[in-house]
């Protein structure tokens, strides 16, 4: 762990300095980034890494924020970030703890990297079909360390997989919290799935039954629960607050966010501001329990919860995200979610979704379907949209699956931060939504 | 023509350089960057002021069999350590001679304070709520940066340069009457510092865009002549980059070639130019040392050449490249990102002497097209775009009607020889790269409803 001789005690004594009036928070987050990248295709240069390490500074008072950040971890990089921040005038000095780092562990290597892309090739021809299948494969390893105030947790580590497919009908991309066998048969799935569908016409417009597989389930989660629910997207168009005890959805439907549940390897004890992360109930029978907060937003109020702070890099604040969704199981098997459903959709994946902080209006694109006949997934459907307000997509939610599993993980990229996030879901049935063609 | 000024690239990186040239790669280079950026936000979560001190290196090196990329933070380290090299291996480009370079003077202008800051964008709001009663800013960021760069490699390319850039993002909204979701809009723009962000300008566009969008009327299907606005015209531009830049765009352009192996109006003269006078990423040389100048690509409707870098010259054969010449256009996103082929300042040649009021004067019955909602979709094999847009109904050379939720559609080549005047009034939008038009008079096009 770098970050294990740190001297925590004397970076929360600093920072105490700077916390000088009732009700200040002054934080540091220190943090080390790994990234090695294997790409395919034949493009040179094949093996690429990234390693960077770096600091950070906040104060908040009074409902500003101030942030000062370096690409460097040494004791007179902090100083001058708690310099930066503080709001002592004149500009005093700040001790500087000692803040040794272990050094980088010899050469990077990812031997791993290296023979996923031929276990997928592998997969794909035992369901005896062959295609080429440009695969980037890459490993994140990042190391946190956040102390704010008298708080001194653990620091964190996590380290998951992300791949990448340039295939002639449209990219595919994944999150894998480990590479191995499992992984390599999802992802040869995802693809032969692509590619029995490639060419297959969009679907005509039509309100109906949309049954969401987990991984699409996952996102449609994440944009129309999650994001809808972070306390600075609530606090667009009001008091983040009033959201509590509002209804969203139907009694079945019952949504947390629990990163001490994520997969092994991106399983957290504490957030990204060192507070203690907790199973937050976000929804709990399809009322708003408890919305997703972080210190900054937590601090002013007797409602929010501090739990949630992430941060996609050191040169941004944090704010309220989520982590890891698990969506209660229902009791429907497949066959009942798309019994009566004739003409309907089945999606097993979404390639992404957005969500309108102001209008409530949300979007989920779908690459591929298929169109449901005789009580199951039948002929492939191209490219298509759910569109609709939250306000009226939630309660359209009239089934959940019996069985739930690790779904739906991908990149979020709210504000342009990029930060992974992770799902447990089962399959979901909507009725009456609306979905057209897309692209 | 002279051989750039050698610029020492550091003791750092020259030790890097060496140690990997004796450790077998012949081909090597690494890059620099160091920087500090101010960033100011206003947003639901109150006032955020950061400031940000970045500093990385990247490293590109090839033997004779195999390659590797690396990148950290801090400064390189001689001895790595390095990645076990499995790539293909690559070559690097030559020295070049490069016309002379005269840095800007603003380079030297300290970065925008955060009282400064904070000023221009609680101003915008004062402004934007004055200019439109009702309406307000939901989110703004202004960002404010200096850097220094710094590259060597083993073919003895050596070079220093500085930059400045500001990027200024807002977000507004306004009530659209009772039952709607509000209006919303954002403009999103870079200049070399940002005290040449003007508030009243800005939320005068703004307010623009936010009355049309609450009060505009979904478009009907209509042909008219059309005044696009520098935002809409970038953006057609934006979605065009396929015929004008890269190795394949010589191919696309011969499918719209007419008979006099034009592809576009005699008014369409577009130039990339990465030290353009003033631009936002001016600089003397790429992200790989090879030196910018200005590349027509079409003159006056005829397509010269796409804009290419060395090795995409070098690989394309000069004569299958239509006998194009390279130019610095390699950019780097970051220390972290390799460099990349692509527009620096792309844009339509302005006309002097013709304002674009004049142009709406002459405009007797069409639109006038003020800016795009989104990215639009260009199929070019299939001769199709389309582009949401909003603005309004033109009669007698008045605006009389908003539009909004509308399409602007038709072909490529339509679009292209359908150009009929051009204004003085050149703009650039931070697409990919700055991408930069004045107002277009244009024909041949329609408007369509949305259907949203």
């Amino acid at each position: 762990m770098p970050f294990s001789l740190l001297d925590r005690a004397a970076v929360s004594r600093t920072l105490s300095q700077i916390a000088e009036r009732p009700g200040d928070l002054a934080d540091a987050y220190f943090e080390r980034v790994e990234e090695v990248e294997l790409a395919g295709g034949g493009r040179a240069p094949w093996i690429r890494v990234r390693r960077e390490e770096g600091l950070a500074v906040r104060l908040v008072r009074g409902g500003r924020t101030w942030l000062a950040s370096r690409d460097e971890i040494s004791p007179a990089a902090f100083a001058d970030a708690v310099r930066r921040v503080a709001r002592a005038l004149p500009s005093a000095s700040y001790s500087e703890p000692r803040l040794p780092v272990a050094p980088w562990e010899g050469p990077p290597a990812a031997s791993e990297l290296a023979d996923f892309p031929s276990a997928v090739a592998r997969a794909v021809r035992d369901q005896r079909v062959a295609f080429p299948t440009d695969l980037t494969v890459r490993r994140h390893r990042r190391w946190v360390q956040a102390v704010a105030g008298p708080l001194v947790p653990e620091p964190e580590r996590e380290e998951f997989y992300s791949v990448t497919a340039e295939l002639p009908w449209g990219r595919y991309g994944a999150l894998l919290p480990r590479l191995d066998g499992a992984a390599a048969a999802a992802v040869a799935g995802a693809l032969v799935e692509r590619f029995r569908g490639r060419g297959a016409s969009p679907p005509e417009p039509f309100r109906g039954v949309l049954v969401l597989g987990p991984a699409a389930a996952a996102v449609l989660l994440h944009e129309a629960v999650a994001h809808s629910l972070e306390a600075d997207v609530l606090a667009a168009s009001g008091d983040p607050e009033l959201a509590v005890g509002v209804r969203l959805g139907p009694e079945t439907l019952s949504v947390l966010d629990d990163p001490g549940t994520a997969p092994e390897g991106v399983r957290r004890r504490t957030d990204d501001e060192g507070r203690e992360v907790r199973r937050r109930w976000l929804l709990q029978d399809g009322q708003v329990l408890q919305p997703l907060a972080d210190a900054r937003w937590a601090m002013a109020s007797e409602v929010l919860f501090p739990g949630a702070g992430r941060r996609g890099g050191r040169h941004v604040p944090p704010g309220p995200r989520s982590t890891h969704l698990e969506l209660t199981p229902g009791e429907l098997d497949d066959e009942e979610l798309m019994a009566g459903a004739e003409g309907g959709l089945w999606a097993a994946e979404a390639e992404r979704g957005a969500l309108d902080p102001l209008s409530g209006v949300f979007r989920l694109d779908l690459p591929l379907a298929r169109r449901i006949r005789g009580g199951g997934a039948a002929d492939p459907v191209g490219p298509s949209r759910l569109t609709g307000r939250i306000a009226d997509l939630l309660p359209a939610v009239a089934g959940i699956g019996a069985t739930a599993r690790a779904a739906g993980a991908g990149w979020c990229a709210k504000g342009g931060r990029k930060l992974p996030v992770w799902a447990t879901c089962p399959a979901l049935r909507l009725e009456g939504v609306e979905v057209a063609a897309w692209g | 023509m002279s051989r750039p000024e050698r610029a020492e690239p550091g003791p750092a990186l020259a030790a890097t350089l060496r140690a990997l040239r004796a450790g077998g790669f012949e081909e090597a280079e690494v890059y620099a960057k160091s920087g500090r950026s101010r960033r100011l936000e206003l947003g639901p979560g109150g006032p955020v002021a950061g400031f940000a001190q970045e500093r990385g290196w990247m490293v590109r090196a090839s033997g004779a069999r195999a390659s590797f990329a690396a990148s950290g933070s801090g400064e390189p380290e001689p001895g790595g350590p390095w990645p076990e090299p499995d790539g293909e291996p690559f070559r690097l480009p030559d020295p070049a001679a490069a016309e002379p370079w005269s840095a800007p003077e603003d380079l030297d202008a300290p970065l925008v304070g955060e009282s400064e800051g904070m000023r221009l964008l609680e101003s915008l709001g004062t402004a934007l709520a004055t200019e439109l009663p009702g309406a307000r800013l939901t989110s703004a960021a202004l960002e404010d940066g200096a850097a220094e760069h710094a590259l060597a490699s083993s073919r003895g390319v050596e070079a220093r340069w500085r930059g400045r850039l500001a990027a200024l993002r807002v977000e507004a909204a306004a009530p659209a009457g009772r039952g709607k979701p509000p209006a919303t809009a954002a403009i999103y723009l870079a200049e070399r510092e940002a005290r040449r962000f003007h508030p009243a300008a800005l939320a005068r566009r703004l307010a623009d865009r936010l009355a049309v969008t609450a009060a505009g009327a979904e478009a009907s299907l209509d042909r008219g002549e059309l005044l696009l606005a520098p935002a809409v015209g970038a953006r057609l531009l934006a979605g065009l980059l396929p015929l004008l830049v890269g190795p394949d765009a010589t191919a696309l352009v011969a499918e719209l070639r007419d008979r006099r192996g034009r592809i576009a109006s005699s008014e369409l003269t577009v130039i990339d130019d990465g030290r353009l006078p003033g631009g936002a990423l001016a600089a003397p040389c790429d992200g790989e040392g090879v030196p910018t100048r200005a590349v027509t690509l079409l003159e006056e409707g005829e397509h010269r050449q796409p804009l290419l870098a060395w090795h995409q010259a070098r690989s394309a054969g000069t004569a299958a490249a239509g006998g194009a010449r390279a130019s610095g256009c390699s950019r780097r996103a970051s220390w972290r990102d390799l460099p990349a082929p692509g527009p620096t300042h792309l844009y339509v040649r302005p006309r002097r002497g013709i304002s674009a009021g004049s142009l709406l004067a002459g405009l007797a019955r069409g639109y006038y097209l003020l800016d795009a909602a989104g990215a639009g979709r260009f199929d070019l094999p299939g001769d199709r775009f389309e582009l949401p847009v909003c603005g309004f109904a033109v009669a007698g050379g008045r605006a009389v009607a908003p539009v909004s939720r509308a399409l602007l559609c038709g072909g490529i080549g339509a679009l292209l020889r359908g150009i009929q005047a051009v204004a003085r009034d050149l703009a650039f939008l931070p697409l990919d790269g700055m991408i930069g038009a004045p107002s277009l008079l244009a024909g041949g096009l329609e408007l369509r409803p949305t259907g949203g």
